[in-house]
């Protein structure tokens, strides 16, 4: 079928989302629940998109393309919202991300600096029982993309959402550590993870030590 | 259906025939029998529902009914809105002392521990406690309590407004018997359709087309689930229909399974109405009994049975995809739609999701069928609505009312006005995803429409009123504590939104306006589901009608 994005008319298979539609046609749309390894969930609503006739913006992610549907990914409404969802998220975090992370790629999009939000935000609880793999719980954004890995692509089913609202987390096992649940340690969830929440041991320390990549190369 | 993920779904959708109990099960009943839950209990649920130990482990944080540990008694006081209206949270307070406990807390000794729950549906009389399987409601509940001296409350009144009642009489099952001795699924699906039955949960969406999808969906297994998980604060009519109307509901469940071609049925009803499973089950078995359920009905080749299940305290899985989540045993989280439940729902199977009320009135179409229908609101919406009134009103209780009567009439007229002398300041209706009306424009209608240009909606049929004691600022926070407590946690927004808003409003001075819009807008349309969504109407009421009793900028 065919459908057009930001004034551009692509074919794309039934079945496709509006954000695979968006990216085949070379449009940036920001994510940060996406993985593309994963199927789509619908969590982080930073994918919004404006579609031609719909009362409101859509999450592009969970939105399957009709025949001959506009997409503006670059609407006016979809980004506000978006951009005040980041912010939002930025907010509930007691340290900012890093530099590299999937999140701070898509803050600095929106330009967002400093949330402008006040509040609670997440208890720092750091969890290094596994031999390399480290959990920050309070950088985690609950966009369940390790959770997701883990299940998807590992099959070892060994992470879970905690909790529920603001308070909602991540864990492994029985709350037991990575070491003491189904985990295989192909760190899956590390890689996928959008703002360091999971990582590896070993980077962990450099970042935390100050050796930054300058002094390495 | 990425609840948690494919996979993880896959592994129960696999099992045919879901073999009971489900990880929730399990994990309820340990918290019921000892009052913890140790790690022991969520390796047995997870072993006996075949969930991964960590998924079980998701579970047990998620439901209030989970929250440990307990005493040998446990006591919940009512949180609800309307036992809020009633004395804005004095009883809370009163427990809290009287105990000598917090509310999470528990007694030293082990004896008792203090919980709080989101509306018990004895709105007709604050303030209600609970207290293990009993529910004492009315002045002096919690003393009454505390010595241990507790007392069934009493059912609320409840009556119609029309000569000849529809959803406050007892069902005959005429109409299920008519429809089988036709042999036509395709008619009454058509008549349904005909009698445009918006659905009476909240969002209004016309029951005949979810049937007509669910009968497309491919499969031969389709469900029936009815959505009993009446969590509006202030609501109690689904509680009304299953404990004092059953027959109606079981007769509309079984002409939905008719029309849908569905085998199966579900009742799913909130935990925080103990004794609405009970009397489901006992109606279920004498409608077995009598000819109405079981194999091969009337010798008309259709078969239709019906189970009962019990949620564990979530306001949000009375959104359908969370509802079946919770009912197949994982966290009550919202899934993206679509697919929707009609074509992939329960087990991956066409199901259809309706409000008890909704089912309620299908009896009626089935027997007299869609124009007489049309004919009992002449001038609204098809068909009946019933409503519920607080105890604020000098008559509280559940009223069968025609669409498009004036809320000054049920207001004054059916509700007869408030108790203690005290004026109405607004109501708040259909619910706390529901507008707030101030008492100046009570001339608006009852119906959909009507309600939908005050910024308010039909809702659930609550209609909860606020006399002129009633502090605007603290009923903000009342609301936005409990949008921000029920948010599931999936979506962004709503997850870190609804607690953003709870601290502008607790927070002390003025309310930054423009924030406050941004943050409106942002819940309203990024929000995955109508809990986010619609948690910013009622504030938008009192930004409208109450700004300086708000405390908002210009």
């Amino acid at each position: 079928m065919d459908v057009h994005v930001d004034g551009k008319r692509i074919e794309v298979e039934p079945g496709t989302t509006a954000l695979e539609a968006a990216r085949a046609a070379g449009s940036y749309v920001p994510t940060l629940c996406f993985d593309d390894r994963l199927a789509p969930f619908g969590a982080c609503r930073v994918c919004m998109v404006g579609v031609e006739g719909a009362p409101a913006p859509a999450a592009s992610c969970t939105t399957p393309c009709t025949e001959d549907m506009h997409i503006d990914t670059t609407d006016e409404t979809a980004r506000r919202i978006a951009g005040a969802t980041v912010e939002l998220v930025m907010s509930e975090l007691p340290a900012p991300p890093a530099e590299h992370t999937e999140l701070a790629e898509v803050a600095r999009f929106f330009d967002i600096d400093e949330p402008r939000w006040q509040g609670e935000q997440h208890e720092r609880d750091l969890d290094e029982r596994h031999p390399y793999l480290v959990m920050q719980h309070e950088m985690c954004i609950s966009c369940g993309r390790c959770i997701r890995a883990c299940d998807e692509i590992q099959g070892a089913f060994a992470l879970t959402a905690t909790g529920r609202g603001f308070e909602a987390n991540i864990t492994a096992g029985l709350d037991s550590g990575f070491a003491n649940s189904t985990c295989v340690s192909c760190g899956a969830c590390a890689d996928t993870c959008p703002t360091d929440a999971i990582t590896e041991h070993t980077l962990l320390e450099v970042a935390q030590s100050g050796v930054g990549e300058g002094e390495v190369a | 259906m990425a609840t948690v993920s494919h996979n993880l779904t896959q592994i129960l959708t696999g099992e045919e025939e879901a073999a009971p109990p489900t990880a929730l099960d399990v994990l309820k009943q340990a918290v019921e029998e000892r009052g913890v839950l140790t790690d022991e209990d969520r390796r047995r649920a997870a072993e006996l529902s075949g969930l991964p130990e960590a998924a079980v482990y998701g579970v047990s944080s998620f439901y209030d009914d989970l929250q440990q540990p307990r005493g040998k008694r446990h006591v919940s006081v009512c949180t609800g809105t309307a036992c809020w209206a009633s004395d804005f949270g004095a009883h809370v307070d009163d427990a809290r002392s009287r105990f000598g406990l917090e509310l999470g807390q528990r007694s030293d000794d082990g004896e008792v521990s203090l919980g709080e729950t989101v509306c018990l549906g004895f709105c007709h009389t604050a303030a209600a406690v609970r207290d293990g399987g009993l529910v004492d409601a009315g002045p002096g509940s919690v003393e009454r309590a505390v010595i241990g001296s507790d007392r069934e409350a009493p059912e609320p009144e409840a009556g119609s407004m029309l000569d000849e009642p529809v959803l406050t009489t007892t069902g005959t099952y005429a109409g299920l018997h008519r429809a089988l001795a036709s042999g036509d699924a395709e008619a009454l699906l058509a008549e349904v359709k005909a009698a445009n039955v918006r659905g009476r949960g909240g969002a209004g969406f016309p029951a005949g087309l979810k049937w007509e999808f669910a009968r497309k969906a491919s499969g031969a297994d389709k469900a029936i689930v009815v959505n009993g998980d009446e969590g509006d604060p202030g609501s109690y009519i689904d509680k009304y229909l299953m404990e004092q109307q059953p027959e109606l509901l079981i007769e509309g469940m079984a002409l939905a399974g008719f029309a849908v071609g569905a085998r199966r049925g579900f009742v799913f009803v909130r935990s925080e109405y103990p004794r609405s499973m009970p009397i489901l089950r006992e109606a279920v078995e004498a409608a077995r009994r009598d000819g109405h359920l079981g194999e091969n009905i009337d010798g008309s080749g259709f078969s239709f049975d019906i189970d009962v299940a019990e949620g564990a305290g979530s306001y949000v899985v009375g959104e359908e995809t969370a509802l079946l989540n919770s009912l197949m045993g994982l966290r009550g989280t919202v899934n993206a739609r679509p697919p929707f439940p009609a074509e992939r729902g329960w087990h991956g199977k066409p199901t259809v999701v309706n409000n008890v009320e909704t089912l309620c009135n299908i009896p009626y179409i089935a027997t007299h069928g869609a124009e007489p229908y049309a004919g009992l609101s002449p001038d609204g919406t098809p068909g009946t609505k019933l409503i519920c009134l607080n105890d604020r009103f000098q008559r509280p209780g559940v009223y069968e009312v025609r669409f498009g009567t004036p809320m000054e009439e049920i207001c004054n007229e059916v509700g007869g006005g408030l108790v203690d002398e005290r004026e109405i300041k607004a109501v708040q209706i259909g619910g706390p995803l529901g507008g707030i009306l101030p008492v100046t424009r009570l001339e608006a209608r009852f119906d959909f429409d009507d309600l939908a240009e005050e910024g308010c909606m039909v809702g659930h049929g609550s209609i909860l009123a606020f006399d002129d004691r009633t502090d605007i600022r603290a009923l903000a926070r009342h609301l936005l504590a409990f949008g921000a407590h029920e948010s599931c946690g999936k979506c962004f927004p709503c997850r870190i939104g609804l607690q953003r808003g709870l601290e502008m409003v607790e927070r002390p001075g003025e309310i930054d306006r423009d924030r406050l819009e941004v943050l409106l807008e942002t819940l309203e349309l990024g929000s995955l589901c109508a809990h986010g969504g619609g948690m910013p109407a009622p504030i938008r009421s009192l930004i409208a009608h109450f700004p300086d009793e708000l405390g908002v900028s210009a």
